[in-house]
């Protein structure tokens, strides 16, 4: 039977290639959506990628949080890396919902408007960042060091807020998304 | 409508074959029944015989209520390629209720640093043979069998789990205490963990003991001899030195008295980074407040666009093929 650390890597490879991909298309109909260097009939191809790359590396995503906790040493998160990487995988998981579900609701319109095209391309690339950086925790938890330990990023510091806290937060987030939903509707 | 049910059945099926994959990373120190050995890779019967050999040592009597010593080798060690390897002590080899506990034992430690029956070590690569100790207080008079038993997986992630087990059992006669006998009161219990760069005092209750020396030394180091101080009435205390990193330091100590000379078995100590700890709880709801407050945020910054619903808007309009 395949292990646990096999199935992680492999779906781990999965999502970083996939929201690695979905990055480059972002910024390509980031730049094309713009008109700049003449890509403008590119748009509809990186629009095409970015969104089904980030879609399907949404989808990997709960494969590798599934094997990756199956693999790790001792129960429970108890390590300040793997908090932080949770943190970061969640981020990066509801950004990219963010970003996918706009893309539904405004379709194709989401790049005609001036600041719509901006904030989806930028909010893509985040996304992607995020994911990167939660693969890059993944290799400093492992191995001892990553490529992004160059930006001396303080993994080990975990900005934890209590939960009474986090409960609040949480109820204004969902009902801004339900008046949101009300407002369409209306 | 049909799409998320296919989904969500196909999500499950695919994460299936990760989650009934036993634990090939170990369950850590713990009470385990031998039946672990089994039950912790699905079904008892799926288990292969290791070819590992296992030999269990004890001393041939014990005195009740006093601390003993037993020993496990394992030689022609086969394992993973992460050279995990579990261990457990036994009272008997019934599968069920058969821990030292079950029989009286009371473990006060282990060679890897805790008080617990079943162990996880790590082999480095090359080695074949691994010898692990227990201190237990032994239980009441009468001949008590201690048995052991290893399980492991193999190199290649293949094939079934594999399941090894002592030969024979080490068989200790539990005798009454000598009434002037000197030794470690009953109710004495070493501690078994400290923090790297703590270093530990420790009391010494004992009975008819009159002097005290004591000995401690790293492991597969030179022994070395403790200050001991008497602190009252068969009460002691003495120092170990503080460690600056994770290691297993061993003590023991020389009780004299008016009875015959009596050594304790070596008690080991184990020296671990302070431990992390997080309210999980917390980390769990932030985690999923993250993700709902990063998703609207974003879809807020799309409120003011509006998609028009009257005609039908191409973007792609001036795509050019």
């Amino acid at each position: 039977m395949v292990s646990a650390p096999t199935l992680h890597v492999v779906s781990t490879e999965l999502a970083v290639g996939s929201f690695a991909m979905a990055g480059v298309a972002f910024v390509l109909a980031g730049v094309a959506s713009h008109g700049w260097l003449n890509l403008k009939r590119h748009l509809k191809l990186a629009d095409h990628v970015a969104h089904f790359a980030l879609a399907f590396g949404l989808l990997a995503m709960p494969f590798a949080m599934i094997t990756g906790i199956q693999s790790s040493p001792g129960e429970g998160v108890d390590h300040p890396l793997l908090i932080n990487k949770m943190f970061l995988g969640s981020a990066a998981i509801g950004l990219a919902l963010g970003v996918l579900l706009t893309r539904r609701r405004l379709g194709e319109h989401v790049w005609s408007d001036a600041w719509g095209r901006r904030w989806q391309s930028l909010g893509g690339l985040s996304a992607v960042g995020l994911v990167l950086l939660t693969a890059s925790i993944g290799g400093t938890f492992t191995r001892g060091e990553s490529l992004l330990d160059l930006l001396k990023l303080p993994y080990e510091t975990v900005p934890l807020m209590p939960v009474w806290l986090s409960g609040i937060v949480l109820l204004v987030a969902v009902g801004n998304l339900l008046a949101m939903r009300r407002e369409r509707t209306a | 409508m049909r799409r998320a049910p296919v989904l969500l059945l196909v999500a499950v099926l695919l994460s299936a074959s990760s989650m009934g994959s036993a634990n090939p990373n170990g369950v850590g120190q713990g009470t385990f029944d031998a039946q672990c050995g089994g039950a912790c890779h699905g079904d008892a019967d799926m288990n292969r015989s290791s070819s590992s050999t296992v030999v269990v040592n004890a001393p041939a009597t014990a005195y009740e209520g006093l601390p003993t010593s037993v020993s496990v080798t394992i030689s022609d060690i086969e394992t993973t390629v992460s050279g995990l390897l579990g261990v457990f002590l036994l009272s008997d080899m019934t599968g069920a209720g058969d821990t030292p506990a079950d029989a009286g034992w009371d473990i006060l430690s282990n060679s890897e640093g805790g008080d617990e029956n079943y162990v996880e070590i790590t082999v480095a690569p090359g080695e074949t043979q691994r010898t692990l100790t227990w201190t237990l207080r032994a239980p009441s008079i009468g001949e008590h069998p201690l048995h052991a038993a290893i399980h492991h997986g193999t190199e290649s992630g293949e094939e079934a789990p594999f399941f090894g087990a002592s030969a024979q059992p080490a068989l200790v006669e539990v005798v009454a205490v000598p009434e002037n006998l000197p030794r470690l009161s009953s109710s004495f219990s070493p501690p078994v963990v400290r923090d790297v760069g703590e270093p530990s005092t420790l009391r010494l209750d004992t009975v008819s003991v009159q002097s005290v020396e004591v000995e401690w030394r790293l492991v597969g180091g030179p022994i070395n001899t403790a200050v001991v101080s008497s602190t009252g009435p068969d009460a002691w205390t003495f120092e170990l030195p503080s460690s600056l990193q994770p290691t297993t330091l061993e003590w023991r100590a020389h009780l004299g008295g008016e009875g015959p000379e009596q050594t304790t078995p070596w008690f080991t100590l184990q020296s671990e980074e302070p431990s992390w700890e997080v309210d999980e709880t917390a980390a769990y709801v932030q985690s999923m407040t993250l993700l709902f407050v990063f998703m609207v945020a974003f879809m807020s910054l799309h409120r003011r666009t509006v998609a028009p619903q009257e005609e039908k808007h191409d973007a792609f309009e001036e795509v050019e093929y």
